[in-house]
């Protein structure tokens, strides 16, 4: 019973062949699905699931909807019922609603996302296959990430109008979905203003964060390497391929991952995140991180704003 | 980079002035302003996603001409695109360029922050 991981995300872009080639290319993910509105569907080679990245063209970037999947069908219902209880309204869409997915929960979080919750999507399998599989694919292309690993959304946040959509989003995902504070970031003459979560459900640090900004958007979607050597390498196939690199190469203290931020061209934030940071528990005490550390927290090795964290994203 | 030798009409370059600070920088025909304005150690127009995405690197062409690639609805509208309100990040010159910066960045650096992150 219960969450297991992300599922997918659907990113609006502004030109579907120069996000393609990002997407394959660069990150090395493969096409598994186009279908007649011209909606791609792609996944990466460590993934066993149809797709992880669904791309719609639009005339603006950002994202659509965010979608976790659940361990078992009737987990749906419970989870509707938990959903009613807490005030919000849900609807169950039926299966195909979401592509090559069954019946899904459709709702939204306090912060405005729009959130898909699903317990079965066609299965497709790894690219090393199950039986005495390779390490790794050896037609992998760029970077080959693992898999699309966390999404951090950011929710309004004006303490001045007392507006705080990180503390409700954080109460929602915890008291609905049992999902386990890992770490945050507290503000304010009180220190008592939450102005970041992270927050899971696997036994990594995070599966979803909230950072609080002015208006809500897609901070960034992350893409899992295995370690340090491979952010590097990264990095320099992204420098290959002019990407955007937003921030190069380094640690965060918050989760302790090795990261770089980068771009799609449409200007959406994409993360490669490395290393496990440490084992996470649902009996593990929350890590805070205060207001004049909180850079700290997120650059470890500065200690400042780097790149434009807080004033850009989409 | 790819080491193919540039067609001629990409090794033009024109000078970009930006009106808010005088600096000038130049810009080949085939870069986008903003690439061109860091490529050379410049600054003044803010810099975020370079894809058309954020809208951080707003600015206002009031002299010359440009071409463009698609920028994102949700910072420049059809009518601003008429007025020459463009994201930098997308406009390539083809003639000298006069710019004034309307990103929304600029904005956040005359609000200080109060509560750490806004
Ligand atoms: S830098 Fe993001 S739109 Fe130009
Ligand atoms: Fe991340």
């Amino acid at each position: 019973m219960g969450v297991m991981r992300i599922g997918h995300v659907n990113l609006r872009v502004l030109d579907m062949d120069a996000a393609l080639g990002h997407y394959m290319n660069v990150m090395g993910m493969k096409e598994t699905h186009r279908d007649a509105a011209g909606n791609v569907y792609l996944k990466c080679w460590d993934e066993w699931d149809k797709y992880s990245l669904m791309l719609t063209a639009s005339d603006r970037a950002g994202m659509n909807h965010i979608a976790y999947k659940v361990e078992k069908d009737a987990d749906l219902d419970v989870f509707k019922k938990r959903i009613e209880d807490y005030g919000t309204a849900v609807e169950i869409v039926p299966a195909g609603t979401l592509f090559a997915c069954g019946r899904a929960l459709k709702f939204n979080l306090p912060s405005g996302h729009e959130f898909y919750l699903y317990a079965e999507k066609e299965f497709v399998g790894k690219d090393v296959g199950v039986t005495n599989p390779a390490p790794w694919p050896t037609d992998k292309k760029g970077i080959a990430a693992h898999w699309l690993d966390h999404a951090l959304l950011m929710c309004e946040l004006n303490p001045e109008k007392g507006i705080n959509k990180v503390q409700e989003s954080t109460d929602f995902m915890m008291k609905v979905f049992d999902f386990h504070l890992a770490e945050q970031v507290v503000v304010g003459p009180n220190q008592d203003i939450k102005a970041a979560t992270w927050l899971f459900r696997t036994s990594t640090p995070h599966d979803l964060a909230f950072v609080g900004g002015p208006v809500m958007g897609l901070h960034h979607i992350a893409f899992f390497l295995d370690e340090w050597n491979d952010v590097l390498k990264a990095a320099d196939i992204m420098a290959m391929n002019n990407v955007k690199v937003d921030v190069t190469p380094q640690r965060h203290g918050i989760t302790r991952g090795y990261t770089i931020y980068f771009f799609d061209p449409s200007g959406n934030r994409n993360e490669t995140f490395a290393g496990l940071g440490y084992l996470a528990q649902p009996d593990m005490p929350t890590v805070t991180w205060t207001e004049d550390q909180l850079w700290r927290g997120i650059f470890y090795h500065t200690g400042e704003e780097a790149g434009a964290f807080t004033s850009v994203y989409t | 980079m790819k080491d193919e030798p540039m067609s001629r009409a990409e090794n033009i370059r024109f000078e970009v002035k930006i009106l808010d600070t005088g600096e000038k920088f130049s810009c080949s025909a085939s870069d986008h302003l903003l690439r061109a304005m860091l490529a050379l150690g410049r600054k003044g127009i803010p810099s975020g996603c370079h894809g058309g995405g954020c809208g951080v690197c707003k600015v206002k062409v009031t002299r010359g001409t440009f071409t463009s690639l698609v920028m994102s609805r949700a910072h420049v509208s059809e009518e601003e695109e008429r007025d020459g309100i463009v994201l930098a990040c997308r406009v390539m010159p083809t003639s000298d360029l006069e710019v004034e910066v309307v990103g929304k960045l600029k904005k956040a650096i005359t609000r200080p922050k109060a509560f750490g992150l806004v």
